[in-house]
């Protein structure tokens, strides 16, 4: 780790003050990127070989990944039971359960299969809020080009209109699932300004706007006609004699056997890739989120798009080690917290876009003005005391998850500011999806952060919780409209076939299994209690 | 800061184990090379995922935690509870046709809450330190709006349920009055407008 | 054999609320004996003929009567003839209340001298109709009696004798929580100390006894104390009522003198296993369920024999089981009892009886893994102590006395999902 001020040095040396010099603007954010963004660590990257991204830049450890081998063989599913159902959801975050519970009222029967527990994702640790315009200053234009040039330009318009379209009616529909918003004295919605926006547009529920969110979504799942199958990850897509989505191989972690799932739809809400620790960051994603979908959607033939584009979120926790990754929201420096180097210093301008921030924030500490614990962490100042001091009680009232976060690391953040560093935050990239959610395969959707192309190549604050329940709607409801006409078919894993004869042609190995399904530190291959679900003609 | 150094001595699932003093429980598990996949979760305390049963060394008394955000410690004895646990009541708010018979179905909804014994349980388990007994009480007397606001921190681990031996399932009575109380009763003039705006089409996105 | 029903359940004493069939047999003789010794000699006798609490602790009589004599205010005090009795195997307090209700109001006369006692409360199962009708029969009796008119001129007060239904809450057997009760309250275990001698019903002295314990009372003041200690087998004093239930020929209570080989209660007394059936172990009922195995079978029926075998005697009830009985689906059973009993003050008592008891089925319905044996060991290393009361505690015993006898067949329960 690179040299820079030790913390109890640093920490001698600030001193909390009111008002501090804007930062010197003196490199363009192309520039800071390419120099300091980790997608842009050399030899992190490598072309895909295999499948329909063939030739595309991809980063390395997911490339591994998608040219995995399957996890399972016909063999494997002998004596399986096979369910039918018209729509089958795999994921129980935000995006999963608003497909759900759209393909159930439009009248589907609807199986919902969840990797842990339902709610068990991302979206109950989105703290800021989501982007909607409701305010008058404010118009889903403006949105829509916040949108475009935060993910440089490089966005699927037509997603991304549709998207902003959407959000004041995905702000009513979660307040009829019986969500709650922070609003004003007049029962206003309260607004806050996302980094590298126009206009204060983010909705929210105190620092807790993906906690509430999924509470509810769950609740109303769980009070739904749903079949859920929960400690049930999704190890493999079935697919027809045509190549199209049928189903899914399910397996269960409560009986450890398999269930094959036969669906005239299926829609993938599988998260993002946090939790694969690309270039050895920490992530501030749930322990679910080892880019399951990709793998399974990439092997039945689904083009996917920016798999070279993550975002490294600015404000994750650096120090105590044991909270390491966990996230600041960004509310904070959208409320008005200063970054500061170890010289008490601001180094950039805190409201651009996440990208931006967090390749500030590597260039100080690679060059020296970082704050270091032991030879572990290095980090920069979150200047809370400063911001308490310029609206005094704003933490108490605005932050309450913060402050606790605060008391567990042992510091009073009205006294003391915070260590930060970036963290694997958000996957850009990912399947190619029309606005009804539809992939390039047909019978199969996907939705939420498996997607790609919504935000292209930087994502805005409150944009995803906008995201999931946008397109998770969308797709509900077109899948569920579009099953009544679609026979069941017959069913097979065929494509692992064609997967394993790719491989072999392409001469990459096949020692690595796919999906990931769990972070590799919880050895979930080696646990005795789930032998039933390892294979066990590999070595 | 050499106390990242510090090792202490501690038995998770009835495992020994050796860890660091900076690593969470869960950490340590991961860190002495045992495999754990159930009642892991957001690993930043608001999934609910990771209910553990700690005594500490010296104490008789053992206490409900998140593991994820419990700090390893010398002695320490550790044991995951990992099943979720389904509560019997079921409700739909579209089923509540107007918030003046809110209260009347709650009582149908949850009859349970009514025999609360106050033995504490709920407030002693909460690992959030919600006052989940006075939100139970404020519920059944139709305030929710109120007991709604005592859960806005709940994580639904369900350790209020299994604490409960009237099996009240007090966090969601939490969520119903948090619920009720969104569905019911937040209209926000700006978002009406800006719907009513968007429903003529006068607002359009060019591409 | 030993010789069976000589004290407590002798046909003499089994006169119901027939006040002169009970005077005629002798009945209050022992209050007579009592109301002429000072209470430091009655507390020696009880002392020295060995009386343990027979409501499953065990512990020397002498002792609490010892610590409420020595209390020094000099208001009102409380005696609660414990009654409540509801575990799972034990069936002998309502054969005491509703067979010899006279009997029992006289144990706690004595007691009542011994420490000074002017309110006596018989605390009973709601669900016991025979009992409660009986002591109510036999207290309206008393109260006209000279035996009651001579209890109150030697205590010069009036003494209160009063029949009252528990809230029928297993947990109000708890002498705490039987104190809560008699305060009116919900039957919630208090934290110790203050003991109940000290603060115990509106903060007075309290001494909550057992209703078999005080049931041998009058019988030592009549007899002395050698002629109890004579009754027991070895060196244990006095009789105990075993409850014999499950798989044998003639289940029901047994007067037996302490200390008779469980061989004999089950063998003789019992008239030995259902035809056809094999001994596999038994579940010794009470506050702390443990279990004794045929290895077991030459034990003394006496508290400290039975301790020594990793086990309790507990309220005397022998619950015995044959072969082809699931341990894990018995022991499934004893932790829920416990469970759906838990009061829920202490967290750690409600949610960890309810845990223990879904991992048992878990385990018992085959669904069971390796991590969840283990995580039952844990519980049952990390728990005991925690709660309040003794309830944890004996949910923990039981599962923990399992799996030191029988921990065979959990592996053998686990074993069909792990060679999946």
């Amino acid at each position: 780790m690179t040299q820079g001020i030790s913390y109890s040095d640093a920490l001698a040396a600030y001193a909390p003050c009111e008002l501090r010099e804007p930062a010197v603007d003196d490199i363009t954010t192309e520039a800071l990127l390419r120099a300091f963004h980790p997608d842009h660590i050399a030899g992190s990257m490598t072309q895909l070989r295999i499948g329909a991204n063939a030739g595309d830049t991809c980063h390395t450890e997911l490339a591994q990944l998608l040219q995995s081998d399957g996890r399972i063989d016909e063999a494997d599913l002998a004596g399986a039971e096979t369910l039918e159902t018209d729509v089958l959801v795999i994921g129980g975050g935000g995006a999963g359960c608003a497909a759900a519970l759209t393909a159930v009222k439009c009248g589907a029967r609807v199986m919902l299969a969840t990797k842990l527990r339902v709610g068990d994702s991302n979206t109950v640790m989105a703290e800021g809020g989501i982007q909607a315009s409701v305010e008058k200053g404010d118009t889903p234009q403006m949105h829509f080009e916040d949108t475009i040039r935060g993910g440089h330009h490089h966005v699927d318009r037509p997603l991304a209109a549709q998207m902003v379209m959407d959000g004041p009616d995905v702000v009513r529909w979660l307040i009829q699932q019986g969500m709650q918003f922070d609003v004003d004295k007049y029962g206003d919605l309260l607004t806050r300004r996302a980094g590298g926006t126009s206009a204060a547009r983010v909705v929210y529920f105190r620092d807790y706007t993906g906690l509430e969110m999924m509470r509810v979504l769950r609740e109303a799942v769980r009070n739904s006609n749903i079949d859920v199958l929960d400690y049930s990850p999704t190890v493999e897509l079935l697919s027809n004699e045509h190549g199209h989505c049928a189903g899914a191989v399910i397996s269960s972690l409560k009986s450890c056997s398999y269930t094959l799932v036969k669906a005239k739809a299926v829609v993938l809400a599988t998260g993002g890739i946090g939790r694969m620790h690309l270039n050895g960051f920490p992530t501030s994603n749930h322990f679910g989120a080892t880019g399951d979908g990709l793998v399974l959607a990439y092997r039945l033939g689904a083009r996917l798009c920016d798999l070279d584009s993550f975002q490294y979120h600015p404000s994750g926790l650096a120090y105590p080690q044991h909270l390491a990754g966990t996230l600041i929201t960004e509310g904070v420096r959208s409320a008005g917290a200063y970054l500061l180097n170890a010289h008490g210093e601001r180094f950039v301008d805190e409201l651009m876009p996440r990208d931006h921030v967090a390749a500030a924030i590597i260039r100080e500490c690679r060059e020296g003005r970082g704050i270091c614990v032991n030879d572990d962490s290095v980090g920069v100042w979150l200047d809370t005391p400063g911001l308490e001091m310029r609206d005094p009680g704003i933490l108490q009232a605005r932050f309450p998850k913060l402050l606790q976060l605060g008391r567990k690391a042992q510091v009073d953040l009205a006294q003391k500011p915070m260590l930060i560093y970036p963290t694997l935050h958000y996957q850009n990239g990912g399947v190619v999806i029309d606005v009804h959610g539809r992939s390039t395969v047909p019978g199969l959707y996907c939705i939420g952060e498996v997607t790609g192309g919504i935000h292209g190549k930087n994502r805005l604050m409150g944009n995803s919780l906008l995201e999931i329940i946008s397109f998770g709607r969308r797709a509900g409801r077109h899948a569920a409209e579009h099953a009544h006409d679609r026979p069941h078919t017959k069913i097979s894993i065929e494509h692992l076939s064609d997967l394993r004869r790719a491989l072999t042609l392409a001469g990459l190995p096949m020692n690595q299994e796919g999906p990931l399904l769990f972070p590799k530190y919880a050895k979930f291959d080696s646990d005795s209690d789930y032998d039933g679900l390892h294979r066990s003609r590999k070595e | 800061m050499s106390e990242t150094e510090k090792r202490v001595n501690l038995t998770i699932n009835g495992k020994p184990i050796t860890a660091p003093a900076s690593l969470s429980v869960i950490q340590a598990l991961w860190h002495a090379g045992y495999p754990r996949v159930k009642s892991i979760g957001c690993l930043q305390g608001v999934c609910g995922s990771c209910r553990v049963m700690v005594r500490r060394a010296d104490s008789h008394e053992v206490t409900m935690e998140l593991g994820c955000q419990l700090l390893v410690a010398e002695g320490m004895h550790v044991s995951f509870l990992v099943f979720p646990n389904p509560t019997h009541h079921t409700y739909e708010l579209t089923g509540i046709s107007n918030s003046w018979e809110v209260q009347a179905r709650f009582h149908q909804i949850f009859p349970e809450a009514d025999h609360c014994r106050h033995c504490g349980g709920c407030d002693v388990s909460c690992p959030k330190g919600i006052e989940v007994e006075r939100g139970v009480e404020l519920a059944a007397k139709g305030r929710f709006s109120e007991a709604g606001d005592l859960f806005i921190e709940c994580v639904m681990c369900d350790l209020c349920m299994t604490a409960c031996p009237e099996n009240i399932s007090p966090n969601h009575v939490g969520l119903f009055a948090r619920r009720v109380t969104a569905y019911f009763h937040i209209r926000p003039s700006n978002l009406i407008n800006r719907l009513e705006t968007l429903r003529k089409g006068d607002l359009q996105v060019e591409i | 054999m030993s010789a069976l029903n000589q004290v407590l359940l002798h046909p003499q004493q089994r006169v119901g609320a027939d006040f002169a069939a009970w005077r005629a047999a002798g009945g209050g003789e022992g209050l007579r004996a009592a109301l002429g010794a000072t209470p430091a000699q009655l507390i020696e006798m009880i002392r020295d003929a060995g009386l343990r609490g027979l409501g499953g602790s065990g512990y020397p009589a002498y002792r609490k009567w010892e610590s409420l004599a020595a209390q020094r205010a000099s208001g009102d005090r409380y005696l609660i003839v414990n009654g409540n009795e509801d575990e799972p195997g034990t069936f002998k307090d309502r054969i005491l209340l509703a067979e010899t209700p006279h009997q029992v109001i006289e144990g706690a006369a004595i007691c009542a001298v011994a420490c000074d006692i002017n309110h006596i409360v018989f605390y009973i199962n709601p669900d016991q109709d025979a009992a409660l009708a009986s002591m109510r029969d036999a207290v309206v009796q008393w109260q006209d009696s000279d035996l009651y008119t001579a209890l109150a001129e030697h205590l010069r007060r009036p003494v209160e004798l009063r029949v009252m239904a528990s809230s029928g809450h297993y947990i109000g057997g708890e002498e705490t929580a039987a104190i809560e009760s008699v305060e009116g309250k919900f039957p919630f275990p208090r934290r110790k100390p203050p003991y109940p001698a000290e603060a115990g019903v509106h903060g007075l002295p309290t001494l909550v006894n057992n209703t078999e314990t005080l049931a041998n009372v009058p019988h030592i003041m009549r007899n002395g104390v050698a002629w109890y200690r004579g009754l027991g087998r070895g060196a244990a004093a006095g009789t105990k009522i075993y409850c014999l239930s499950g798989d044998v020929l003639r289940p029901g209570a047994y007067e037996l003198p302490m200390g008779t080989p469980l061989q004999e209660l089950i063998f003789e007394h019992g008239g030995g296993m259902l035809v056809g059936m094999k001994l596999k172990a038994i579940f010794t009922g009470g506050p702390s369920n443990t279990i004794l195995t045929p290895a077991d079978l030459d034990v003394p029926l006496d508290f400290d024999s039975v301790a020594e075998r990793r086990s309790a005697l507990g309220t005397g009830a022998m619950i015995v089981v044959s072969e082809g009985t699931g341990i894990v689906k018995r022991v499934t059973e004893y932790v829920n009892f416990f469970a759906d009993n838990s009061c829920g003050q202490c967290p750690a008592c409600k949610t960890g009886t309810y845990y223990i008891s879904r991992l048992l089925s878990r385990i018992d319905t085959g669904h069971g893994s390796r991590s969840d044996l283990d995580t039952l060991v844990s519980l049952s290393q990390l728990l005991p102590g925690a709660g309040r009361c003794h309830l944890l505690d004996g949910a923990v015993k039981v599962l923990d006395s399992s799996l030191y006898h029988f921990g065979s067949e959990y592996e053998k329960a686990i074993a069909p999902r792990n060679n999946r």
